[in-house]
C-alpha cells in the first residue's frame, strides 16, 4: 500500500451503461481538497449544483482519505458525498468499521457512481478492480441479511459489506448506508441515492496491507506521538480510562441533562430529570453492556455492544447505543426505556435509516398527535415505544399511509400536517442531541452547517463542555462566531483526511499537519490544515449558494429562538442566533450566508 | 450537602451519591476538598499536583459549571442546590 499514491485510483462506475474505469483524481484536487469529504465535494461540484438529488446525474461518491487504512490511529474511515434528497444541499457522511480500510487494501481510493441501473446491482471490489454484479436475489432484504448473504457467498474472512436496506430501496429520504451490520453513513439520506440508482451494496475483499513508501522511522515516531495523545489519561479518548472509551458517546446523557441542553418532547423541554439516568451510558455500562467493539486502528473502542435479556426484546444483541439515538428515540420522545431504544437502533441499522431523523419524525408526530393536528391519521402518544417499533418497520418499508408519509422526513411530514413549525430542522434536516438554548455555540453550528442541522460540522461542544484546551461558556453567545468557524475548518480538514472526529479530543491542527507531512513527505503546517479546511467549507457553501441556499437559510427552528428553556442550567435562555450569525459571517467574510467572489478567489475555489 | 457523581468518577468512588458534612455557605473549593477527603480515589482527579483544582473535573451548581459563575470556585453553596460532578465528556 503506497500512501503517497493516494488519489491515483478512483473508480468511476456508470450504472446506466455498466462501464467502469479507474482514473487518478486531478493532482490539484488532492492537494487542495485532501481526500475524503473535501475531494468528494470537489467531484460533486464538478457534476453541477443544479442537478436534482434523485437523478442519474447526481453522483454518489465514496472516498477514502490519504491516511485511511494505514497504521495511523483512528484512520479507518471514509466519506459518502452526494446531493442530499432530504435537504437539497451538499451532504457528506462518514463511517467507521473496516470497509474503508479494506477499500484501500483492495487498491482503490474511492468510487464515484453515476447513472441508474436497470436492475439491482452490487459492486464487487478486489485486487484493484471493480465489477457490477446482479443483486436481485438480495434486493428487498435488510442490511443484516444482506451482510450474511455476501459472507456466505464470498466467505466472511477479509470481507466487508456496505449496504442499503429497504429504506434506501424505497428512497426514504433519510435512508443510510450501513457497513459491518451497524456502522452507518447516517445522515443526509445517502442510502436513498443508492436506492434511486439501484445500487444495493459495495462488497470488498482484501487482506490487510501495510504502508510501504514512508520513511519507516519517521512514520513510527509520528504514529507513536499521535497514539500517545490518544492514550493520554488527561484525554477522554484514553483507552479504558477516558469517559468516551469506557461509556461510549452516551457518556454525554447526564451532562447535557444537567446543564439543560437535553431536548425533551420535541424540544419543548430541555431536561429529562432523573429519567436521563435510565438511558445513560452509565446505566448501559452497568446493566446491559457485553462488549466494546472498535474500528480499524482505534484503541478507543467507543462502540458499545449490548444484550437484552428480559422483556419484549429479550435475546437482542446489537451495537451500538450511542448518545444521539439514545436522545432522539429516548428523551426526545419521552421514552426512558433503554431496551426499546436498543431495538429501535437495531431496526434502523437493518432497515438502513438515520435514527436521529427518525427520532425527530416521531417527536414531531407525537406533538402533532397531542395537539390534535393529525387529520384522520392514527395518533402516537409520547413514549409509546411499542408503536414506535411497529411504525419504524412501516417507515423503513414506506408502508401506506403513515410509513410512506413519515419516510419523507421530519419537515415534509410536518408540512403535510400543516404545521412546519413543529419540525425541529435546519435546511430540512433534523436537529441532533444538543439543545441550542443550553449550548449556544452548538446552535450556531447547526444553523451554519452546510448539510443541514448537524452536531459534527463544528462540534464546539468540545469547548463548551470543557473537553479541549479552548474552553467556552456554553451560555455565552459572544465569541461563538469565530469559535464555530475555527472548529468547522479544523473538522473539514479532519473529515477529509478522513480521521475519526474523536481524534480532535486529543489532537489539533498541528497534529493533523504532522500526520499529513509524514504521509506525503511534504511539509504541512497547522495553518495549512486550517486553510484546507476553510477552502473545503467554502466550496460546500458555494455549492449550496448555487443550489439556491442564501440569505435566511442559516437559521434555527423558532422554538429555540423564542421559547425560553424552563429547566436546569439553561433556565430562561433562548438562542441569540442573530447576534452570533453577525459575528460568524464577519469571521467567514460572507455576506448573509453567501460566499462573495473575492473570497472564492482568495481560496482558489473554482 | 448531597453531591452526585457521574461516569468515571462514579466508578472510581464506587458510589453514585454522597452526603458530605458541609454547611450552607461552603464553597465549591471546600466541596472539592471534602470530596477528595471522603473518596481518596478521586483526589488525583480533582486536584493538580500543585493543589489547584483540575480543569478535568466539572462542578455543576444547578446545572451551571462553577468555572463560569462569577465567583468560580469560591461560589458559596447551599443544600437546596443540585450539585453534580462530572469528568470531561463528549462524543458524537
Amino acid at each position: 500500500m503506497k500512501i503517497r499514491e493516494f488519489g491515483q485510483s478512483i473508480a468511476h462506475v456508470d450504472l446506466s451503461t455498466g462501464e467502469t474505469s479507474i482514473r487518478p483524481a486531478p493532482q490539484e484536487w488532492v492537494r487542495k481538497y485532501v481526500g475524503g469529504r473535501g475531494l468528494g465535494v470537489r467531484y460533486l461540484f464538478e457534476a453541477g449544483p443544479e442537478v436534482e438529488a434523485f437523478s442519474p446525474e447526481n453522483p454518489l461518491i465514496f472516498m477514502n482519505g490519504p491516511l485511511t487504512g494505514t497504521e495511523m490511529s483512528m484512520s479507518g474511515r471514509w466519506a459518502c458525498v452526494t446531493k442530499s434528497p432530504l435537504t437539497g444541499t451538499v451532504t457528506d457522511s462518514h463511517q467507521g468499521g473496516w470497509t474503508a480500510a479494506r477499500l484501500r487494501w483492495a487498491g482503490l481510493d474511492g468510487v464515484v457512481f453515476t447513472g441508474r441501473a436497470q436492475s439491482p446491482q452490487y459492486a464487487f471490489i478486489e485486487n484493484g478492480n471493480i465489477a457490477l454484479r446482479d443483486a436481485s436475489e438480495i434486493w428487498g432484504h435488510g442490511v443484516h441479511k444482506t451482510v450474511a448473504f455476501f459472507q456466505e457467498r464470498y466467505g466472511a474472512q477479509d470481507l466487508s459489506v456496505c449496504a442499503i436496506g429497504p429504506s434506501g430501496e424505497t428512497r426514504g429520504r433519510f435512508a443510510a448506508w450501513v457497513n459491518e451490520d451497524d456502522r452507518a453513513f447516517g445522515r443526509g439520506g445517502t442510502g436513498a441515492i443508492g436506492g434511486d440508482k439501484h445500487l444495493k451494496a459495495i462488497v470488498i475483499r482484501a487482506t490487510r496491507a501495510r504502508s510501504e513508501d514512508v520513511d519507516p522511522e519517521q512514520w513510527r515516531l509520528v504514529r507513536r506521538e499521535m497514539l500517545d495523545h490518544i492514550r493520554d489519561e488527561k484525554n477522554i479518548t484514553s483507552p479504558k480510562k477516558g469517559g468516551l472509551s469506557v461509556y461510549g458517546t452516551n457518556v454525554l446523557m447526564n451532562v447535557t441533562n444537567s446543564i439543560g441542553a437535553l431536548g425533551t418532547r420535541n424540544s419543548q423541554g430541555t431536561h429529562f430529570g432523573e429519567r436521563a439516568e435510565k438511558i445513560s451510558g452509565e446505566f448501559v455500562e452497568e446493566n446491559i453492556l457485553v462488549h466494546d467493539p472498535t474500528c480499524h486502528a482505534c484503541p478507543v473502542a467507543c462502540k458499545k455492544e449490548v444484550e437484552i435479556k428480559e422483556g419484549p426484546h429479550a435475546g437482542l444483541r446489537m451495537e451500538s447505543i450511542e448518545y444521539e439515538p439514545a436522545w432522539s428515540l429516548g428523551a426526545n420522545c419521552d421514552n426512558d426505556d433503554v431496551h426499546s431504544i436498543a431495538k429501535l437502533i437495531d431496526q434502523c441499522n437493518d432497515l438502513g435509516m438515520d435514527p436521529i431523523e427518525l427520532g425527530n419524525v416521531f417527536s414531531m408526530y407525537m406533538e402533532a398527535s397531542e395537539r390534535g393536528w393529525l387529520e384522520g391519521l392514527p395518533a402516537l402518544k409520547w413514549g409509546d415505544r411499542q408503536t414506535m417499533v411497529a411504525l419504524t418497520e412501516a417507515i423503513g418499508r414506506r408502508e401506506e399511509p403513515l410509513g410512506d408519509l413519515l419516510a419523507e422526513g421530519t419537515l415534509r411530514g410536518a408540512q403535510h400536517l400543516g404545521h412546519p413549525e413543529i419540525a425541529m430542522v435546519v435546511k430540512g434536516q433534523a436537529v441532533p442531541a444538543y439543545d441550542p438554548r443550553g449550548l449556544k455555540g452548538m446552535g450556531l453550528g447547526y444553523a451554519t452547517s452546510n448539510r443541514g442541522a448537524c452536531h459534527l460540522r463544528a462540534y464546539v461542544a468540545a469547548a463548551e463542555l470543557g473537553v479541549v484546551a479552548i474552553e467556552a461558556d456554553p451560555l455565552a453567545w459572544s465569541g461563538k462566531g469565530e469559535l464555530v468557524k475555527t472548529f468547522q475548518d479544523l473538522h473539514a480538514c479532519g473529515d477529509s483526511m478522513d480521521l475519526c472526529k474523536f481524534s480532535s479530543f486529543a489532537q489539533g491542527a498541528d497534529e493533523y499537519a504532522a500526520q499529513l507531512t509524514t504521509a506525503y513527505s511534504q511539509s504541512w503546517s497547522g495553518e495549512d490544515v486550517m486553510t484546507a479546511g476553510e477552502r473545503i467549507y467554502n466550496l460546500e457553501r458555494h455549492y449550496n449558494n448555487l443550489a439556491g441556499f442564501g440569505p435566511g437559510s442559516d437559521t434555527l427552528p423558532r422554538r429555540f429562538l423564542e421559547e425560553p428553556s424552563t429547566e436546569a442550567g439553561s433556565k430562561g435562555h433562548v438562542s441569540e442566533l442573530p447576534e452570533m450569525l453577525t459575528e460568524y459571517y464577519a469571521a467567514r467574510g460572507w455576506k448573509n450566508g453567501v460566499v462573495p467572489p473575492a473570497k472564492l478567489a482568495a481560496l482558489e475555489i473554482p | 450537602m448531597q453531591v452526585k457523581l457521574y461516569a468515571t468518577l462514579r466508578a472510581l468512588a464506587g458510589v453514585t451519591t454522597l452526603e458530605l458534612p458541609l454547611a450552607d455557605g461552603a464553597t465549591v473549593r471546600q466541596l472539592a476538598e471534602c470530596l477528595a477527603e471522603h473518596c481518596p480515589a478521586l483526589a488525583a482527579q480533582i486536584f493538580e499536583p500543585s493543589g489547584e483544582l483540575s480543569r478535568r473535573v466539572h462542578f455543576m451548581v444547578d446545572g451551571r459549571n462553577s468555572r463560569w459563575l462569577p465567583q468560580g470556585s469560591e461560589t458559596p453553596l447551599h443544600s437546596r442546590q443540585t450539585l453534580d460532578v462530572f469528568p470531561p465528556a463528549a462524543g458524537g
